[in-house]
């Protein structure tokens, strides 16, 4: 056991709990001051308290990690650990996400438009007064939908971003028998477990302010429109003590424009919305089956049908999330309840595993001879979100937004419910699991080392099947989806989802463990062990036809696509910063270096650092510069074919062989990667996904800036108020973007 | 940790009597020297070592069909990686198992059947030291049925290092059944 950890034992010394509980209460007038912009990092670098890299100094009494005067050794204290208030483990149902409403279009009110609807509304106080457009969309032709006529919206799924409060119209999208007996008419206050308490309504910020998370469900073919309401407190201060209230989200990882990608510096504040248009459509539409011919390439229909679309069917996705991308803010924000997940349906994986049409691939699901309907069966097709929290001393969510390599929490949940159980029937499901952490990595096996099939990674459906006894780590936003056969089982057996990885700090794990290792009770580490108990509760109503196919989606064959050019990515600790705009800037630790040239930048997302030529195809390199941590790394719009691992395509594991949109670097490591630039354009993202390192500032832009139309090169960045997003020219553009 | 005692086997076809046989019979053979290949590189903020052993391995595990007979060789990939920014953070090893040439018989004659692990990888991090030993499962499954047939055996691996150049010099691997198929299942009362 080590006993250089991020959270104390629950058994270690009052005194030395009393001293980290107060070194917490001291810091966090420090973390709430800064999160409601009382004091800015230079700030506190002025005071003393923070080095020149952006670190804070472990001053004893005002940090958890400063040495402790009741420590054997000088090894750093650690956080105090969450309260349990005598909640045990695995004594609460795990409920399925909340399926948000699909409606159409014309409730929408004011219904919506191609460019941001500019229409003014008066503006608090307490946000400068005066008056500002009620959509916080940059305004004008760069950022109007693009492709609106083409492809309008049909369907509008609406939210709101609020505080936490009690869930009076849960919708699981499935019978309460598939849903560990919970009966959906129940109030569902906002708790991580039944015997914890209540969440303050400004510790915790979620769509519609309640959980569980949400869930939304589109299908290839048809447009959405999802309209999100900002009703988050007008005063920054009112954050409960960390994250903010301007907002952005991301669809991680739509193929459409980047006025609906969430940029970063694409926030808007309360009172507002944002219309973000989600076309679902297939990447290559503009190039490949043009003409809608091919079955493969479609979405379900109601009837049971297919809806060919145009597109290159090798690109379906199916397993995404949307969650905030606030500039800097990201990492509380999501950590505060801002994610949700994003099932995409298609001829290919429909939903319906009694739907024999030769396309469809009847991946576990339901039937829809019983449920009546013939896509988006969700009984044996469940969300994981996978995240771990820390609460204080009064079971309120608590961050720690000064620990730069990474936050961990010391409290497993899934789906926002702490340890639960999930009552299964003895037959295949598919998980679609997700982590959505801060900085922690997960390492996924069953408690009896049964094998389970992966045949999904970001969301991509693999080539073929992987049959594995534990899945690889599995990095912050990474959706691994696996299939589970609980057959094997005799009805009244219970087997646990179980956290190999170690981790001692959030730069990285810092072992993984053995099952039995794991199971031990052994390790330092709270959030190893088990975290999800199956109950096999009774055999199927319906004898088992779902399927795993031994051939599901090849990859898109770019043998034909010349390469337009390389570059290089290095992630490193130790950025500077070259610009000063006091809205797009941010300082390190973290940072990237581009294309070998200068030194490592931390994040501005005025500074243009990759511009590729629309409708070309580059090959990036993903460095890792050190060998203390590991990084995610999320590149926006594309998803990517991995070619080579650590300078060997012979290194890249079966399970990353197909698409994908996030890599561990791994220590020392090195990924190298391909992606085209098509169908839309405008400016995106690439940042480690590691949200304290990307807002830490790990973070850069890169653009499609040259289709045409009103697009300028570079494009102008905006810089959003309440009174309206004005605009200003890059800060910065590196020499070899363009 | 399951902390039930009344638990059941959760296959019938593991034979009580054939687990009991063949739990410690699983044997291991290293067959001569061990092929060792290193490369060495220095990135800005690390130091990393390559290197690799193959070695040939041959065991027993037991199986509802009988004892399989387990052969082939298991490469492990090793990758010593050292922070060279900081003195603080110890090093550590990327270490990959290659199980894709394991296979595994039963019977003879019209009655052999074939075994195989697929394209499987096993991985892990751990912290550098001299010698290590990690314990993992790994599915297999009969080579005319798919991947939704698998089961799992234990593989029990010790791998030694060089402290001094960080390169992996010699390892060994145990085959054996399955211990947690029934540690890592407890049971429950279902409602009626």
């Amino acid at each position: 056991m080590s006993d250089r950890n991020f959270f104390l034992s629950p058994k270690a010394s009052k005194a030395r709990l009393r001293e980290a509980e107060n070194a917490r209460r001291n810091r966090w007038d420090i973390i709430k001051a800064h999160s409601q912009g009382q004091v800015s990092r230079r700030d506190l670098i002025k005071m003393g308290l923070f080095t020149g890299a952006g670190l804070m100094i472990p001053i004893s009494g005002l940090s958890p990690f400063a040495r402790s005067v009741f420590a054997d050794s000088n090894i750093p204290t650690g956080l105090p650990p969450s309260p349990l208030f005598g909640v045990q483990a695995f004594s609460t149902p795990m409920p399925r996400f909340d399926v948000l409403p699909r409606q159409p279009v014309s409730v929408l009110n004011p219904a919506p438009t191609a460019q941001a609807n500019t229409t003014q509304q008066p503006v608090d106080p307490a946000l400068g007064g005066g008056t500002g457009p009620i959509e916080g969309r940059p305004p004008g032709p760069i950022w109007a939908h693009q492709q609106f006529a083409q492809l309008p919206p049909v369907i509008a799924i609406q939210a709101t971003m609020e505080g936490a409060k009690t869930n009076n119209v849960y919708n699981p999208g499935v019978p309460s028998l598939q849903n560990s007996g919970i009966n959906p008419a129940n109030p569902i206050p906002f708790k991580f477990h039944p015997g914890l308490p209540i969440q303050n309504v400004l510790k915790d910020w979620t769509y519609n302010g309640t959980i569980p998370p949400k869930l939304m469900m589109v299908r290839y073919g048809e447009p959405v429109l999802f309209r999100l309401r900002n009703r988050l407190p007008v005063n920054q201060s009112q954050n409960g003590g960390f994250g903010i209230h301007t907002i952005s989200t991301h669809e991680h990882n739509g193929h459409h424009g980047a006025e609906n990608d969430g940029f970063t510096g694409a926030f808007f504040f309360p009172n507002q919305f944002y219309d973000y248009h989600y076309p679902v459509v297939l990447a290559g539409r503009n190039s490949i089956n043009t003409t809608a011919t091919d079955n493969r390439a479609s979405g379900p229909t109601d009837a049971g049908g297919l809806n060919k679309i145009a597109g290159d069917w090798h690109e379906t996705m199916s397993t995404h999330w949307f969650h905030d991308h606030m500039f800097s803010f990201t990492a509380q924000n999501v950590y505060k309840g801002m994610a949700g997940m994003f099932n995409i349906y298609s001829g290919l994986d429909r939903g319906a595993e009694d739907i024999n049409d030769g396309v469809n691939l009847r991946l576990p699901s339901g039937r829809a001879s019983v449920s009546g309907k013939s896509w988006g069966n969700l009984d044996y097709d469940v969300n994981l979100m996978i995240a771990e929290k820390a609460w204080d001393a009064n079971g309120q969510l608590a961050m720690d937004i000064f620990e730069f390599d990474g936050f961990l929490g010391d409290q497993m949940t899934v789906n926002l419910t702490f340890k639960p159980f999930m009552e299964v029937e003895r037959r295949k499901y598919r998980f679609r699991i997700l982590n959505g952490s801060v900085s922690r990595f997960f390492k996924i096996a069953l408690s009896d080392g049964s094998p389970m099939i992966q045949i999904a990674n970001d969301g991509n459906l693999f080539p073929h099947p992987v049959v594995l006894t534990q899945l690889d780590e599995q990095g912050i936003a990474e959706r691994y989806d696996i299939v589970i056969d609980f057959s094997r089982y005799s009805v009244g057996q219970k087997v646990w989802m179980v956290n190999l990885a170690e981790h001692q700090d959030g730069k990285k794990v810092d072992k993984d463990l053995s099952i039995a290792e794991a199971l031990s009770g052994n390790s330092s580490d709270p959030c190893v062990g088990k975290f999800l108990e199956f109950r096999i509760a009774r055999n199927p109503a319906q004898p088992d036809i779902s399927q795993v196919p031994s051939t599901m989606i090849p990859n898109p064959d770019l043998s034909a696509i010349p390469v337009a050019r390389e570059r290089v990515f290095e992630f490193n600790r130790g950025a500077g910063q070259t610009t000063n705009d006091p809205v797009t800037t941010f300082f390190g630790p973290w940072g990237i270096k581009t294309d070998n040239q200068g030194g490592t930048l931390a994040a501005d997302y005025g500074r243009v650092s990759a511009a590729p030529r629309f409708g070309t195809r580059e090959i990036w390199t993903l460095r890792n510069g050190g060998g203390g941590w590991d990084h995610p790394i999320h590149i926006h719009f594309e998803e990517c074919q991995t070619l080579a691992r650590d300078g060997s395509a012979a290194n890249v594991p079966a399970w990353e062989r197909g698409r994908k949109d996030v890599w561990r670097l791994r220590p020392g490591g090195e990924v190298k990667i391909t992606l085209q630039f098509r169908d839309f354009g405008g400016m995106f993202m690439e940042h480690c996904h590691n949200t304290m390192h990307e807002d830490n500032a790990m973070l850069l832009r890169w653009e499609i800036d040259d289709l045409g139309g009103p697009f300028l090169r570079p494009l102008p960045t905006p810089i959003p108020k309440p009174q309206g997003v004005t605009f200003i020219p890059p800060d910065d553009i590196l020499p070899t973007a363009l | 940790m399951n902390t039930q005692l009344n638990i059941k086997t959760r296959r019938r076809r593991f034979s009580p009597i054939v687990v009991t046989l063949l739990v410690g019979v699983a044997a291991v053979l290293v067959l001569g020297n061990p092929s060792v290949q290193a490369q060495t590189t220095t990135a800005a903020g690390a130091s990393t070592v390559d290197s690799s052993i193959t070695i040939a391995t041959s065991g027993t595990v037991s199986d509802p069909n009988g004892a399989i007979t387990v052969s082939g060789s298991v490469i492990i990939k090793c990758r010593r990686v050292i922070d060279t920014t900081s003195t603080t953070i110890p090093p550590l090893v990327l270490l990959d198992f290659d199980l894709s040439q394991v296979k595994g018989t039963t019977g003879s004659g019209k009655t052999l059947k074939t075994y195989v692990t697929g394209d499987n990888h096993a991985t892990a991090l751990r912290p550098f030291q001299a010698s290590d030993t990690i314990v993992v499962t790994i599915p297999y499954f009969d080579s005319t049925k798919d991947i939704l047939s698998a089961s799992a055996f234990l593989v029990t691996a010790t791998v030694n290092f060089d402290i001094s150049t960080g390169k992996l010099t010699s390892g060994s691997l145990t085959y054996g059944t399955n211990i947690f198929s029934s540690s890592g299942v407890g049971t429950f009362t279902p409602a009626m």
